[in-house]
């Protein structure tokens, strides 16, 4: 890591303003981010109803909804991985999904594209958005939600200024969880879109193992250890000042 | 009795889960500013009747009106009946004055009356001060009055209170049932108390609906449901009684004679000699004198078995000559009567209440 404050002159930050300096970089980050950032938001979308449906079932289903959510962690990635790139492919069942709902006019090739590699990372990923939410709902009391109706109201109101903010540490941990470990994949974009979108995860393996290139992997390693720890201190700052203010 | 038309009129409602059948066609009449308990054990569809009121359940059969209009299908948060849960349900991300304000917000009242509608409230429950304490750290009490202000503040047709005391110690407990009572008169609501506690329900309560496995017993004053109880189980579940069973003999000008294994007894009323009967007598009812002594009243003989002493007056548990429990209320202990000493009990007819008995 020392490598990458070398410079021609001694210690320094060259390594880096050279490396922000190439607009090919600035892609890199923007595509580890911006696949971060959709990756958690359809987790999101996906674990919330889920974590809620989670949280309100009893017994012998509940179980079996949380063993359906757990037991696939002990699925390795690549197996995962390997196992999305026969279902994005054009005759997939994804593709042969959106055809039959009449959304796509003819079946696409999903594998290798972007959309293909969310999709992809968001199963992954599903479990640690579901788990962190699931674990702030069901310590909440079922008659805050029947108080607000007696108090009148709308289903709406009550789920924007009862529901969501009584969520939202789960919603933060889930999102921050989700979103560094998008951030920092290498498998799954290695083998879901291959290597001409660059992250910086991918970027960083590039750099050692390919290129040889210690000192350009050693800057990206370290530029994403600080996004990642930005992500992470900011939702935790988040999360303990909604504490504070109760 | 007035003619007036009832604010809430339950009719009919039936509600069974799981082909268990909890309410059974009960109907339920609530007038303008009354204040109504719904007193019965656990199980005996107390709780689930005011949730079919509220709208949090809906009912198999039967019908809400409340002010004249049908709201058996009605969605809760369009009904205005508020609710005071048991477990409060306050809002904990919320202040205490953000928890007031709730129900004024999602209603979309104007900011500038909402402000003072919270802070009367507040004052009302004399939390005036706490308005913006978060609501984790408050007491029993005070959460209590939080969550009534809150009801209160939306200003609801008909107030529900769901076991409202019960998280609160006893002492505690006989003070709020004041303060709430004064409250709730105060602004002139009309509430529903659900509870299983008999002295809540006859401190607080104009009348009471005891309930029984899913239908309302008796529906009268506490006087009269204490004094002229007219099932056994409202004699069993308000206050203290003792019941002594008996077979019926010949009546005359409305005194029935009750063959028991205690001796003949007497009490108002009318049944076909041979059918079984149950008498019963309140415990104050009962003076204990010396043996021997007869006058033109029910009397036994009975031992002495128990003194249990309960501040304000003694209960002296008896036992007649076959075993019966008997009990009996006086203000102190008889200084001439020890356990195992015999006395004998005496009671006004008038006093004795009658009651069908089971067929053995």
């Amino acid at each position: 890591m020392l490598r990458s404050f070398d410079g021609p002159a001694g210690p320094g930050f060259s390594a880096y303003t050279e490396f922000l300096s190439d607009g090919f970089n600035w892609r890199v980050i923007g595509n580890t981010l911006r696949v971060a950032a959709l990756t958690a938001l359809l987790c999101l979308v996906l674990g919330y109803p889920t974590a809620v449906a989670l949280a309100r079932s009893r017994g012998g289903v509940q179980a079996l909804l949380l063993v359906a959510i757990i037991l696939p962690l002990s699925v390795g990635v690549i197996v995962k991985a390997f196992a999305w790139q026969i279902v994005l492919r054009r005759d997939g069942i994804v593709a042969a999904t959106l055809v039959a709902t009449g959304i796509w006019d003819q079946p696409k090739l999903l594998l290798f594209t972007e959309p293909g590699l969310v999709i992809g990372a968001a199963n992954v990923f599903l479990p640690f958005m579901i788990l962190p939410i699931y674990s702030v709902l069901k310590l909440i009391d079922p008659n805050l939600h029947d108080a607000a109706a007696t108090l009148g109201a709308p289903p709406l109101y009550r789920f924007l200024n009862l529901a969501l903010p009584m969520a939202m540490p789960g919603i933060i941990s889930g999102t921050a969880i989700v979103f560094s470990l998008a951030a920092s994949m290498y498998v799954i974009p290695t083998l879901l879109i291959g290597d001409r979108f660059q992250t910086l995860a991918t970027l960083t393996a590039r750099a050692f193992l390919l290129m040889r290139n210690e000192q350009l992997g050693s800057t990206t390693a370290v530029i994403l250890l600080v996004l990642a720890v930005s992500i992470v201190t900011i939702s935790t700052w988040a999360v303990r000042s909604r504490g504070d203010s109760r | 009795m007035n003619a007036e038309p009832f604010l809430l009129d339950v009719r009919g409602a039936t509600k069974a889960f799981a082909g268990n059948t909890v309410l059974d066609g009960v109907d339920l009449g609530v007038r303008k500013g009354e204040f109504v308990s719904l007193l019965g054990p656990s199980g005996c569809g107390k709780t689930t009747l005011l949730r079919i009121v509220a709208g949090l359940l809906a009912a198999d059969r039967g019908n809400v009106l409340l002010d004249g209009a049908d709201i058996t299908g009605m969605p809760t948060h369009k009904r205005g009946v508020g609710v005071v849960f048991q477990s409060y349900a306050l809002f904990p991300h919320l202040s205490v004055a953000d928890n007031v304000a709730f129900g004024l917000k999602a209603l979309g009242k104007p900011r500038d009356t909402m402000a003072a509608t919270v802070a009367r409230y507040l004052d009302l429950v004399q939390l005036g001060a706490l308005a913006g304490r978060p609501v984790r750290g408050l007491s029993g009490g005070q959460q209590q009055r939080v969550a009534v202000a809150r009801a209160l503040a939306v200003s609801p047709k008909l107030l529900l209170l769901d076991e409202p005391f019960s998280a609160l110690d006893r002492k505690l407990r006989e003070a709020m049932q004041i303060d709430l009572k004064h409250i709730l008169r105060e602004i002139g609501i009309t509430a529903v108390l659900v509870t299983h506690d008999q002295e809540e329900a006859l401190v607080m309560s104009d009348r009471i609906a005891v309930m029984n496995r899913g239908a309302i017993e008796q529906f009268a004053t506490p006087d009269e449901i204490y004094h002229r109880p007219r099932t056994p189980f409202a004699l069993g579940f308000v206050g203290h009684s003792t019941r002594i069973a008996g077979t019926a003999r010949d009546g005359s000008e409305g005194i029935l004679a009750v063959e028991t294994p205690l001796g003949i007894l007497r009490a108002p009323g009318s049944y076909v000699p041979g059918s079984p009967v149950l008498l019963a007598v309140r415990p104050e009812r009962i003076a204990v004198l010396p043996t021997g002594v007869q006058g033109d009243a029910n009397a036994i003989n009975a031992t002495l078995t128990e003194v249990v002493f309960q501040g304000s007056k003694v209960h002296l548990h008896f036992k007649g000559l076959d075993g019966t429990p008997l009990l009996a209320e006086a203000n102190r202990l008889p200084p001439d009567l020890t356990v195992g000493a015999e006395a004998s009990l005496t009671w006004p007819i008038g006093d004795t209440l009658l009651f069908p008995g089971e067929t053995p």
